[in-house]
Protein backbone atom coordinates (compact mmCIF):
# COMPACT_ATOMS: atom_id res chain seq x y z
CA UNK A 1 0.00 0.00 0.00
CA UNK A 2 1.71 3.65 -1.13
CA UNK A 3 0.47 6.62 -0.94
CA UNK A 4 -0.53 6.99 -4.63
CA UNK A 5 -2.45 4.23 -3.82
CA UNK A 6 -4.51 5.61 -1.20
CA UNK A 7 -5.31 8.51 -3.87
CA UNK A 8 -7.20 6.26 -6.55
CA UNK A 9 -10.36 6.21 -4.36
CA UNK A 10 -11.09 9.47 -6.11
CA UNK A 11 -10.92 8.74 -9.20
CA UNK A 12 -12.62 4.87 -9.12
CA UNK A 13 -16.48 5.19 -9.90
CA UNK A 14 -18.47 4.52 -6.72
CA UNK A 15 -20.42 1.71 -6.68
CA UNK A 16 -24.24 2.08 -5.98
CA UNK A 17 -26.45 -0.34 -4.70
CA UNK A 18 -30.09 0.41 -5.34
CA UNK A 19 -33.25 -1.68 -3.39
CA UNK A 20 -36.31 -1.56 -4.66
CA UNK A 21 -38.91 -3.45 -5.58
CA UNK A 22 -40.22 -1.13 -8.11
CA UNK A 23 -37.97 -1.49 -11.21
CA UNK A 24 -39.84 2.25 -11.84
CA UNK A 25 -37.54 3.31 -9.23
CA UNK A 26 -34.27 1.68 -10.68
CA UNK A 27 -34.60 3.05 -14.04
CA UNK A 28 -35.46 6.90 -12.34
CA UNK A 29 -32.50 7.05 -10.24
CA UNK A 30 -30.59 5.45 -13.54
CA UNK A 31 -31.67 8.75 -14.84
CA UNK A 32 -31.26 11.30 -12.17
CA UNK A 33 -27.65 10.17 -11.12
CA UNK A 34 -26.71 9.77 -14.62
CA UNK A 35 -23.74 12.50 -14.32
CA UNK A 36 -22.83 11.50 -11.08
CA UNK A 37 -20.60 8.82 -12.59
CA UNK A 38 -21.86 6.40 -10.58
CA UNK A 39 -21.88 2.47 -11.40
CA UNK A 40 -25.47 1.56 -10.15
CA UNK A 41 -25.98 -1.78 -8.77
CA UNK A 42 -29.64 -3.19 -9.01
CA UNK A 43 -31.71 -5.57 -6.56
CA UNK A 44 -35.67 -5.72 -6.71
CA UNK A 45 -35.64 -7.51 -3.24
CA UNK A 46 -34.08 -8.03 -0.26
CA UNK A 47 -32.25 -11.07 -0.05
CA UNK A 48 -30.70 -10.68 -3.75
CA UNK A 49 -29.65 -7.27 -2.37
CA UNK A 50 -27.80 -8.56 0.93
CA UNK A 51 -26.13 -11.37 -1.27
CA UNK A 52 -24.96 -8.38 -3.79
CA UNK A 53 -24.12 -6.02 -0.69
CA UNK A 54 -21.80 -9.13 0.21
CA UNK A 55 -20.24 -9.76 -3.43
CA UNK A 56 -19.67 -6.66 -4.68
CA UNK A 57 -18.85 -4.22 -1.94
CA UNK A 58 -20.97 -1.10 -2.94
CA UNK A 59 -19.61 1.99 -1.30
CA UNK A 60 -23.43 3.14 -0.92
CA UNK A 61 -26.42 1.67 -0.42
CA UNK A 62 -30.25 3.45 -1.19
CA UNK A 63 -32.44 1.74 0.49
CA UNK A 64 -36.54 1.37 0.22
CA UNK A 65 -38.12 0.22 3.59
CA UNK A 66 -41.39 -0.86 1.91
CA UNK A 67 -40.91 -3.69 -0.16
CA UNK A 68 -42.74 -6.93 -0.28
CA UNK A 69 -40.75 -10.42 2.06
CA UNK A 70 -38.41 -8.89 3.36
CA UNK A 71 -38.53 -5.21 4.06
CA UNK A 72 -36.26 -2.80 4.14
CA UNK A 73 -35.74 -2.16 8.12
CA UNK A 74 -35.16 -6.14 7.78
CA UNK A 75 -32.64 -5.49 4.93
CA UNK A 76 -30.93 -3.04 6.87
CA UNK A 77 -31.11 -5.07 10.09
CA UNK A 78 -28.87 -7.56 8.47
CA UNK A 79 -26.46 -5.08 6.61
CA UNK A 80 -25.44 -3.75 9.46
CA UNK A 81 -25.27 -7.38 11.61
CA UNK A 82 -22.65 -8.44 9.30
CA UNK A 83 -18.85 -7.89 9.34
CA UNK A 84 -18.83 -7.95 5.45
CA UNK A 85 -21.55 -5.34 4.83
CA UNK A 86 -21.71 -3.31 8.53
CA UNK A 87 -19.71 -0.51 7.17
CA UNK A 88 -21.23 0.07 3.98
CA UNK A 89 -23.28 3.85 4.43
CA UNK A 90 -27.10 3.55 3.82
CA UNK A 91 -29.30 6.10 2.59
CA UNK A 92 -33.36 4.91 3.17
CA UNK A 93 -35.38 5.79 0.24
CA UNK A 94 -38.75 5.41 1.19
CA UNK A 95 -42.51 7.06 0.70
CA UNK A 96 -43.05 6.04 4.57
CA UNK A 97 -42.53 10.22 5.85
CA UNK A 98 -43.41 10.15 9.79
CA UNK A 99 -41.06 10.76 11.98
CA UNK A 100 -40.58 7.13 13.62
CA UNK A 101 -40.02 5.55 11.07
CA UNK A 102 -37.08 7.75 10.26
CA UNK A 103 -35.94 7.42 13.87
CA UNK A 104 -35.69 3.80 13.57
CA UNK A 105 -34.24 3.66 10.34
CA UNK A 106 -30.94 5.92 12.04
CA UNK A 107 -31.11 3.65 15.06
CA UNK A 108 -30.73 0.97 12.56
CA UNK A 109 -27.72 2.49 11.26
CA UNK A 110 -29.05 4.53 8.08
CA UNK A 111 -26.69 7.58 7.46
CA UNK A 112 -29.59 9.75 5.61
CA UNK A 113 -33.35 9.56 4.65
CA UNK A 114 -34.81 10.59 1.58
CA UNK A 115 -38.65 10.95 1.03
CA UNK A 116 -40.05 9.62 -1.45
CA UNK A 117 -40.69 11.25 -4.33
CA UNK A 118 -37.71 13.02 -3.79
CA UNK A 119 -36.56 16.15 -5.58
CA UNK A 120 -33.63 15.48 -7.72
CA UNK A 121 -30.95 18.21 -6.32
CA UNK A 122 -31.52 16.94 -2.84
CA UNK A 123 -31.02 13.35 -3.93
CA UNK A 124 -27.61 14.37 -5.40
CA UNK A 125 -26.51 16.01 -3.07
CA UNK A 126 -27.32 13.70 -0.13
CA UNK A 127 -25.63 10.93 -2.29
CA UNK A 128 -22.43 13.09 -3.14
CA UNK A 129 -22.71 13.78 0.73
CA UNK A 130 -22.92 10.23 1.72
CA UNK A 131 -20.00 9.31 -0.63
CA UNK A 132 -17.37 12.01 0.37
CA UNK A 133 -17.88 11.17 4.09
CA UNK A 134 -17.52 7.59 3.43
CA UNK A 135 -14.00 8.34 1.61
CA UNK A 136 -13.49 10.57 4.14
CA UNK A 137 -13.74 7.34 6.64
CA UNK A 138 -11.75 4.91 4.52
CA UNK A 139 -8.72 7.03 3.92
CA UNK A 140 -8.72 7.73 7.78
CA UNK A 141 -8.95 4.30 8.48
CA UNK A 142 -6.25 3.31 5.97
CA UNK A 143 -4.22 6.23 7.10
CA UNK A 144 -4.37 4.57 10.79
CA UNK A 145 -2.59 1.48 9.30
CA UNK A 146 -0.09 2.93 7.12
CA UNK A 147 3.49 4.54 8.23
CA UNK A 148 4.10 7.83 7.39
CA UNK A 149 7.89 7.75 6.39
CA UNK A 150 7.64 4.42 4.41
CA UNK A 151 4.04 3.90 3.27
CA UNK A 152 4.34 0.32 4.21
CA UNK A 153 1.38 -1.22 6.42
CA UNK A 154 2.44 0.02 10.24
CA UNK A 155 2.73 -2.06 13.22
CA UNK A 156 -1.30 -1.74 13.82
CA UNK A 157 -1.84 -3.15 10.26
CA UNK A 158 0.86 -5.99 10.78
CA UNK A 159 -1.11 -7.17 14.03
CA UNK A 160 -4.14 -7.59 12.35
CA UNK A 161 -3.03 -9.45 8.77
CA UNK A 162 -0.58 -11.64 11.24
CA UNK A 163 -3.60 -12.43 13.44
CA UNK A 164 -5.54 -13.49 10.01
CA UNK A 165 -2.29 -15.29 8.44
CA UNK A 166 -1.46 -17.67 11.32
CA UNK A 167 -4.86 -18.30 11.94
CA UNK A 168 -5.53 -20.10 8.19
CA UNK A 169 -2.40 -21.60 8.88
CA UNK A 170 -4.16 -23.23 12.33
CA UNK A 171 -7.19 -23.78 9.84
CA UNK A 172 -5.76 -25.20 6.90
CA UNK A 173 -2.44 -26.18 7.96
CA UNK A 174 -1.38 -23.92 5.04
CA UNK A 175 2.14 -22.81 4.55
CA UNK A 176 3.38 -19.40 6.76
CA UNK A 177 6.65 -17.52 7.02
CA UNK A 178 7.32 -14.70 8.95
CA UNK A 179 10.93 -12.53 8.23
CA UNK A 180 12.05 -9.62 10.59
CA UNK A 181 14.59 -7.30 9.01
CA UNK A 182 16.71 -4.91 10.95
CA UNK A 183 18.87 -2.65 9.05
CA UNK A 184 22.96 -3.20 10.67
CA UNK A 185 24.40 0.00 12.14
CA UNK A 186 21.54 2.39 11.14
CA UNK A 187 22.23 4.39 14.50
CA UNK A 188 26.09 4.81 12.92
CA UNK A 189 24.04 5.59 9.33
CA UNK A 190 22.00 8.61 11.18
CA UNK A 191 25.07 9.81 13.37
CA UNK A 192 28.04 9.82 10.63
CA UNK A 193 25.28 11.37 7.60
CA UNK A 194 22.21 12.60 9.33
CA UNK A 195 18.74 11.74 9.84
CA UNK A 196 18.13 12.53 5.70
CA UNK A 197 20.12 10.17 5.07
CA UNK A 198 18.75 7.73 7.82
CA UNK A 199 15.29 8.30 6.05
CA UNK A 200 16.87 7.51 2.44
CA UNK A 201 17.50 4.39 4.08
CA UNK A 202 14.78 3.69 5.18
CA UNK A 203 12.56 4.83 2.65
CA UNK A 204 15.12 3.10 -0.16
CA UNK A 205 14.62 0.08 1.51
CA UNK A 206 10.37 0.18 2.03
CA UNK A 207 10.52 0.11 -1.61
CA UNK A 208 13.16 -2.91 -2.26
CA UNK A 209 11.04 -4.47 0.20
CA UNK A 210 8.00 -3.59 -1.85
CA UNK A 211 9.36 -4.49 -5.23
CA UNK A 212 11.12 -7.27 -4.36
CA UNK A 213 8.92 -9.49 -2.51
CA UNK A 214 5.67 -11.01 -4.39
CA UNK A 215 1.61 -10.12 -4.53
CA UNK A 216 0.70 -12.00 -1.93
CA UNK A 217 3.25 -11.20 0.91
CA UNK A 218 2.58 -8.27 3.48
CA UNK A 219 5.76 -5.80 3.77
CA UNK A 220 5.43 -3.54 6.96
CA UNK A 221 7.34 -1.17 9.00
CA UNK A 222 8.01 -2.44 12.46
CA UNK A 223 8.89 0.18 14.20
CA UNK A 224 12.49 2.25 13.71
CA UNK A 225 14.48 0.74 11.76
CA UNK A 226 12.94 -2.27 11.85
CA UNK A 227 10.43 -4.34 9.04
CA UNK A 228 8.40 -7.26 9.02
CA UNK A 229 7.38 -9.49 5.71
CA UNK A 230 4.38 -11.80 6.43
CA UNK A 231 4.57 -14.63 3.32
CA UNK A 232 1.35 -16.31 3.32
CA UNK A 233 1.48 -19.61 1.18
CA UNK A 234 5.32 -19.99 1.73
CA UNK A 235 7.62 -22.08 3.79
CA UNK A 236 10.59 -21.37 5.45
CA UNK A 237 13.13 -22.64 2.61
CA UNK A 238 11.25 -20.78 -0.06
CA UNK A 239 10.98 -17.77 2.96
CA UNK A 240 14.80 -17.72 3.38
CA UNK A 241 15.28 -17.23 -0.36
CA UNK A 242 13.37 -14.25 -0.62
CA UNK A 243 14.82 -12.60 2.33
CA UNK A 244 18.46 -13.41 0.70
CA UNK A 245 17.05 -11.93 -2.44
CA UNK A 246 16.05 -8.78 -0.42
CA UNK A 247 19.32 -8.57 1.93
CA UNK A 248 21.76 -8.59 -1.48
CA UNK A 249 19.36 -6.11 -3.44
CA UNK A 250 20.33 -3.42 -0.55
CA UNK A 251 23.86 -4.41 -0.15
CA UNK A 252 24.06 -3.88 -4.26
CA UNK A 253 22.75 -0.37 -3.55
CA UNK A 254 24.70 2.85 -4.10
CA UNK A 255 24.25 5.71 -2.26
CA UNK A 256 24.42 9.04 -3.76
CA UNK A 257 24.72 10.74 0.09
CA UNK A 258 27.35 8.29 1.34
CA UNK A 259 29.08 6.27 -1.66
CA UNK A 260 31.84 5.03 0.24
CA UNK A 261 28.88 3.24 2.80
CA UNK A 262 26.96 0.66 1.85
CA UNK A 263 23.51 0.16 3.70
CA UNK A 264 23.05 -4.00 5.22
CA UNK A 265 20.61 -5.74 6.88
CA UNK A 266 19.99 -8.77 9.06
CA UNK A 267 17.28 -11.04 8.89
CA UNK A 268 15.04 -13.75 11.29
CA UNK A 269 13.19 -16.09 9.38
CA UNK A 270 10.61 -18.58 11.08
CA UNK A 271 8.70 -20.62 8.81
CA UNK A 272 5.95 -23.60 8.74
CA UNK A 273 5.11 -26.00 6.00
CA UNK A 274 2.22 -27.24 7.98
CA UNK A 275 0.20 -26.03 10.87
CA UNK A 276 2.94 -24.48 13.92
CA UNK A 277 3.15 -25.61 16.75
CA UNK A 278 3.95 -22.13 19.02
CA UNK A 279 1.43 -19.44 19.17
CA UNK A 280 1.17 -16.52 17.29
CA UNK A 281 2.66 -14.40 19.56
CA UNK A 282 5.82 -16.85 20.42
CA UNK A 283 6.14 -17.02 16.55
CA UNK A 284 7.03 -13.46 16.23
CA UNK A 285 9.33 -13.69 19.62
CA UNK A 286 11.01 -17.04 17.88
CA UNK A 287 11.54 -14.79 15.03
CA UNK A 288 13.06 -11.39 16.51
CA UNK A 289 15.45 -14.66 17.97
CA UNK A 290 16.35 -15.67 14.73
CA UNK A 291 17.27 -12.04 13.98
CA UNK A 292 19.80 -11.70 16.91
CA UNK A 293 21.78 -14.48 16.08
CA UNK A 294 21.68 -12.50 13.01
CA UNK A 295 23.15 -10.30 14.45
CA UNK A 296 25.29 -11.95 16.20
CA UNK A 297 26.77 -14.10 13.36
CA UNK A 298 27.97 -11.27 11.70
CA UNK A 299 25.11 -9.54 10.42
CA UNK A 300 24.26 -9.04 6.82
CA UNK A 301 22.24 -12.23 6.77
CA UNK A 302 19.59 -14.47 6.98
CA UNK A 303 18.96 -16.76 9.35
CA UNK A 304 15.76 -19.17 9.28
CA UNK A 305 14.57 -21.77 11.30
CA UNK A 306 10.83 -23.82 11.63
CA UNK A 307 7.40 -23.57 13.41
CA UNK A 308 6.25 -26.38 12.80
CA UNK A 309 8.62 -28.87 14.97
CA UNK A 310 9.96 -29.26 17.83
CA UNK A 311 13.15 -29.36 16.39
CA UNK A 312 13.98 -25.63 15.69
CA UNK A 313 17.32 -25.72 15.16
CA UNK A 314 19.61 -22.43 13.40
CA UNK A 315 20.19 -22.54 10.32
CA UNK A 316 22.19 -19.75 8.07
CA UNK A 317 21.66 -19.60 4.51
CA UNK A 318 23.61 -16.55 3.24
CA UNK B 1 -64.47 -4.29 -18.17
CA UNK B 2 -66.96 -3.95 -15.34
CA UNK B 3 -66.67 -0.21 -14.44
CA UNK B 4 -66.20 0.72 -18.11
CA UNK B 5 -62.42 1.91 -17.58
CA UNK B 6 -61.78 0.97 -21.29
CA UNK B 7 -63.99 3.79 -22.60
CA UNK B 8 -61.69 6.19 -20.61
CA UNK B 9 -58.39 5.21 -22.16
CA UNK B 10 -59.41 5.08 -25.31
CA UNK B 11 -61.33 8.60 -25.29
CA UNK B 12 -59.43 10.58 -22.06
CA UNK B 13 -60.62 13.73 -22.52
CA UNK B 14 -63.86 13.13 -22.10
CA UNK B 15 -63.42 12.38 -18.33
CA UNK B 16 -60.94 14.70 -16.96
CA UNK B 17 -57.77 17.21 -18.33
CA UNK B 18 -54.84 15.24 -19.86
CA UNK B 19 -51.84 14.93 -16.78
CA UNK B 20 -48.80 16.16 -17.46
CA UNK B 21 -45.16 15.29 -16.11
CA UNK B 22 -43.81 18.37 -14.05
CA UNK B 23 -40.52 16.94 -15.88
CA UNK B 24 -42.03 17.41 -19.59
CA UNK B 25 -39.20 19.98 -20.36
CA UNK B 26 -36.31 18.05 -18.43
CA UNK B 27 -34.08 16.13 -21.45
CA UNK B 28 -32.53 13.89 -19.37
CA UNK B 29 -35.69 12.90 -18.13
CA UNK B 30 -37.87 12.94 -21.30
CA UNK B 31 -37.22 9.13 -22.81
CA UNK B 32 -37.85 7.95 -19.39
CA UNK B 33 -41.14 9.88 -19.05
CA UNK B 34 -42.20 8.44 -22.05
CA UNK B 35 -41.39 5.41 -21.83
CA UNK B 36 -43.64 5.44 -18.14
CA UNK B 37 -46.45 6.55 -19.78
CA UNK B 38 -46.69 4.25 -22.31
CA UNK B 39 -46.97 1.82 -19.87
CA UNK B 40 -49.46 3.76 -17.67
CA UNK B 41 -52.49 2.70 -19.24
CA UNK B 42 -51.63 -0.78 -18.81
CA UNK B 43 -50.82 -0.86 -15.99
CA UNK B 44 -54.08 1.07 -14.62
CA UNK B 45 -55.89 -1.66 -16.48
CA UNK B 46 -54.16 -4.83 -14.64
CA UNK B 47 -55.33 -2.63 -11.42
CA UNK B 48 -58.66 -2.40 -12.41
CA UNK B 49 -58.77 -5.82 -13.48
CA UNK B 50 -57.43 -7.22 -10.05
CA UNK B 51 -60.06 -4.55 -8.35
CA UNK B 52 -62.96 -6.53 -10.15
CA UNK B 53 -61.83 -9.78 -9.11
CA UNK B 54 -61.57 -9.05 -5.84
CA UNK B 55 -57.50 -9.73 -5.97
CA UNK B 56 -56.44 -7.17 -2.97
CA UNK B 57 -52.73 -8.40 -2.84
CA UNK B 58 -52.38 -7.39 -6.32
CA UNK B 59 -54.57 -4.51 -6.27
CA UNK B 60 -52.15 -3.88 -3.38
CA UNK B 61 -48.56 -4.51 -4.90
CA UNK B 62 -49.50 -2.70 -8.22
CA UNK B 63 -51.13 0.19 -6.36
CA UNK B 64 -47.15 0.62 -3.40
CA UNK B 65 -45.48 0.61 -7.43
CA UNK B 66 -47.59 3.79 -8.47
CA UNK B 67 -47.41 5.47 -5.10
CA UNK B 68 -43.73 4.90 -5.42
CA UNK B 69 -43.18 5.82 -8.64
CA UNK B 70 -45.22 8.29 -10.42
CA UNK B 71 -43.81 11.14 -8.11
CA UNK B 72 -41.16 10.56 -9.51
CA UNK B 73 -41.84 10.72 -13.13
CA UNK B 74 -43.73 13.64 -12.33
CA UNK B 75 -46.94 12.51 -11.68
CA UNK B 76 -46.76 14.02 -7.90
CA UNK B 77 -50.58 14.19 -8.02
CA UNK B 78 -51.25 10.76 -8.93
CA UNK B 79 -48.46 9.42 -6.41
CA UNK B 80 -50.41 10.83 -3.49
CA UNK B 81 -53.73 9.47 -4.50
CA UNK B 82 -51.83 6.33 -4.90
CA UNK B 83 -50.35 7.02 -1.50
CA UNK B 84 -53.82 7.27 0.31
CA UNK B 85 -55.22 4.32 -1.44
CA UNK B 86 -52.48 2.46 -0.61
CA UNK B 87 -52.74 3.32 3.16
CA UNK B 88 -55.96 2.21 3.02
CA UNK B 89 -55.95 -1.10 1.47
CA UNK B 90 -53.00 -1.28 3.73
CA UNK B 91 -55.18 -1.42 6.96
CA UNK B 92 -57.68 -4.03 5.53
CA UNK B 93 -58.56 -7.35 6.79
CA UNK B 94 -59.95 -8.57 4.27
CA UNK B 95 -60.79 -8.56 0.25
CA UNK B 96 -65.10 -7.61 0.92
CA UNK B 97 -63.39 -4.34 2.37
CA UNK B 98 -62.42 -3.12 -1.18
CA UNK B 99 -66.06 -2.14 -1.72
CA UNK B 100 -65.17 0.83 0.24
CA UNK B 101 -61.90 2.00 -1.98
CA UNK B 102 -64.11 1.51 -4.90
CA UNK B 103 -63.91 5.54 -5.65
CA UNK B 104 -60.40 5.94 -5.19
CA UNK B 105 -59.29 3.10 -7.29
CA UNK B 106 -61.88 4.66 -10.19
CA UNK B 107 -59.77 7.81 -9.28
CA UNK B 108 -56.50 6.50 -9.74
CA UNK B 109 -57.05 4.25 -12.85
CA UNK B 110 -58.42 7.20 -14.48
CA UNK B 111 -55.74 9.83 -13.70
CA UNK B 112 -53.36 7.16 -14.77
CA UNK B 113 -55.45 7.27 -18.10
CA UNK B 114 -55.07 10.59 -18.92
CA UNK B 115 -51.38 11.19 -18.45
CA UNK B 116 -49.54 12.69 -21.62
CA UNK B 117 -45.63 13.49 -21.95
Amino acid sequence: MTESGNNTTEFTRHRVLIIDDAEDVHRLLGARLKQERLELLSALDGRTALEMAREQDPSLVLLDLDMPGMDGFEVLRHLKASDETHEIPVIVLSGLQSPADKVTAFDLGAVDYITKPFDLMELRVRVRSALKMADLINMLAQRAHIDGLTGLYNRIAFDERWAQSTAENQRHAKPLSLAIFDLDHFKSINDTYGHPAGDEALRTFARLLQRECRQSDVPCRFGGEEFVLIMPETGPDAAAAVCNRIREALEAIEWPAHPERRVTVSCGVLGADNTATISPSDWVQATDEQLYAAKNGGRNRVMVSRADRADQSLRQTG
Amino acid sequence: MAFGWGVQMSNPESFGPPIRSEFAGDPDMLELVEEFVRELPGRAASLSASYDQGEIESVTRLTHQLSGACGGYGFGEIGEVARDLECRLKKMGSAAELLTVREQVDELVSMCSRVVV
